[in-house]
């Protein structure tokens, strides 16, 4: 996957300037900077959640998205959360959960998952899509310690099991490293990538 | 305390009911024409012969029919159109006006031009009915269209869900309390229209019936057809639509 981009504003204002990014199975790459300086937005771009922008997406990988917030369907259990976005069947979403540490918990509704368990739902849909490239948006923010730790190892596993690339936007360095991700750093106003 | 919820609530119901019908009683007694105001039995008396004669379950039978299918014509039509502006700023700009005149033409107005346009038979009257409702539905439906969350939007889209899946599992349960609310109300609403169109222009269903009984001032048969009628439906809202809302709500109320 490829995005050139020329550059992307919200009304008069210039987020993004110049920028080129080349990412594919395999590779990891994390996109850091402070909040707000548009890094949620380019992985935006790169989901091809927002095309109001000036440049170029190329690449026909199969992406899959983990969201800050879990952003599952409060009215369906685990398990259909997991099969109605991603259209895999039953017994493969009961497999990723119990490869996330779910097992057991395929019947409950979200509101009943703590939220550590509703992210680690979320990452188990996410791998289910059999995604080429996985997109994660600042993914472990409002974890507490722990938790956090634990994510980290169990997404790193996961993606080396299956072979997957990775865009990870985080204001955290440590989450890049623990992650194996080559860093990348936004700042700039409008901001661009600089490599470190 | 699910289950107690339902028999403390039934009791004032009840008891509410038959200090209506004492209230009623006495009314009839106090009065010195009984054809103004019969007693409860002898009302109850005719509901019986009606029903034994059939004549009730033809009458009210049709007059379902109409009240189905004018229903199913306004909820489809008004989620369609609810949906679209709710979504689309343009279409919302220039369906909006169109909307408020239709809010606002009376329902009698609506069913005479129907009857005089499209004719006297069952088509014009479904569809007079149905356009009484639809822009009822459309406005509750576009207000709950606003209010979808953005982040299951994004994550439906993030996950290339295709459109009538995304429709089915992600727009419409959050649609529900809406759709819940405007077909709770709407079937209240199309019946009583329903009527009005078939004292007008039908030769079968409660409201020819009502009609015929007006013009030589029946008091007993008009209030055996409407309370007939009434139980009809408050049977249906209490058998059909409330345990469906209650199994469309169900995930809200199972907490940990």
């Amino acid at each position: 996957m490829r995005l050139d981009l020329q550059g992307k504003s919200f009304g008069s204002r210039a987020v993004l300037g110049p920028l080129s990014l080349t990412v594919g199975r395999g590779e990891r790459l994390a996109v850091l900077g402070p909040s707000g300086i548009g890094k949620s937005t380019l992985l935006r771009i790169l989901a091809g959640l927002d095309s109001d922008y000036r440049g170029r997406l190329q690449g026909g990988d199969r992406l899959a998205v983990v969201f800050q917030e879990p952003v599952l369907l409060p009215w369906r259990d685990a398990v259909g959360n997991i099969t109605l976005p991603t259209g895999c069947d039953a017994a493969v979403a009961r497999d990723w959960m119990a490869q996330v540490g779910l097992a057991g918990h395929e019947d409950k509704f979200p509101r009943q998952l703590s939220l550590g368990q509703q992210r680690r739902l979320a990452l188990a849909r996410a791998f289910a899509a059999g995604p080429d490239i996985l997109l994660m948006d600042e993914p472990f923010a409002s974890l507490d310690e722990d938790t956090r730790a634990r994510m980290l190892a169990l997404t790193g596993a996961l993606l080396d099991r299956s072979g997957a690339g990775l865009v990870l936007v985080t204001h955290d360095p440590a989450e890049a490293q623990a992650l194996a991700a080559r860093p990348l750093h936004l700042s700039g106003s409008p901001a661009r990538l600089q490599n470190d | 305390m699910r289950l107690g919820r339902p028999s403390r609530a039934l009791l004032p119901g009840l008891l509410s009911v038959a200090a209506m019908l004492l209230v009623w009683t006495v009314a009839s007694q106090l009065t010195d024409r009984p054809q103004t105001l019969p007693a409860p039995w002898h009302v109850a008396a005719r509901i019986a012969g009606l029903a034994a004669s059939g004549e009730l379950w033809l009458n009210a039978g049709m007059t379902l029919f109409r009240v189905a299918a004018s229903f199913a014509l306004a909820m489809v039509v008004g989620m369609g159109l609810g949906l679209w502006m709710g979504r689309s700023r343009a279409a919302d700009d220039w369906l909006n006006p169109g909307l408020i005149i239709l809010l606002n033409v009376p329902a009698l107005v609506v069913i005479v031009l129907c009857y005089i346009w499209i004719g006297l038979n069952e088509t014009a009257a479904i569809l007079a009915v149905a356009l009484n409702k639809i822009p009822v539905v459309t406005v509750m439906i576009r207000e709950g269209t606003r209010a979808l969350r953005p982040d299951l939007d994004d994550m439906a889209r993030a996950f290339r869900m295709a459109p009538l899946p995304r429709l089915r599992h992600v727009v419409l349960p959050q649609l529900a309390p809406q759709i819940a609310a405007s077909a709770r109300a709407g079937i209240s609403l199309i019946w009583k229209i329903v009527l009005v169109v078939e004292f007008l222009g039908r030769s079968n269903g409660v409201g020819f019936k009502i009609h015929l009984l007006f013009s030589s001032f029946d008091v007993t048969g008009v209030l055996a057809w409407a309370l007939a009628f009434v139980a009809v439906m408050l049977a249906i809202d209490l058998f059909l639509l409330r345990p469906l809302e209650s199994r469309a709500n169900r995930w809200r109320q199972d907490a940990a």
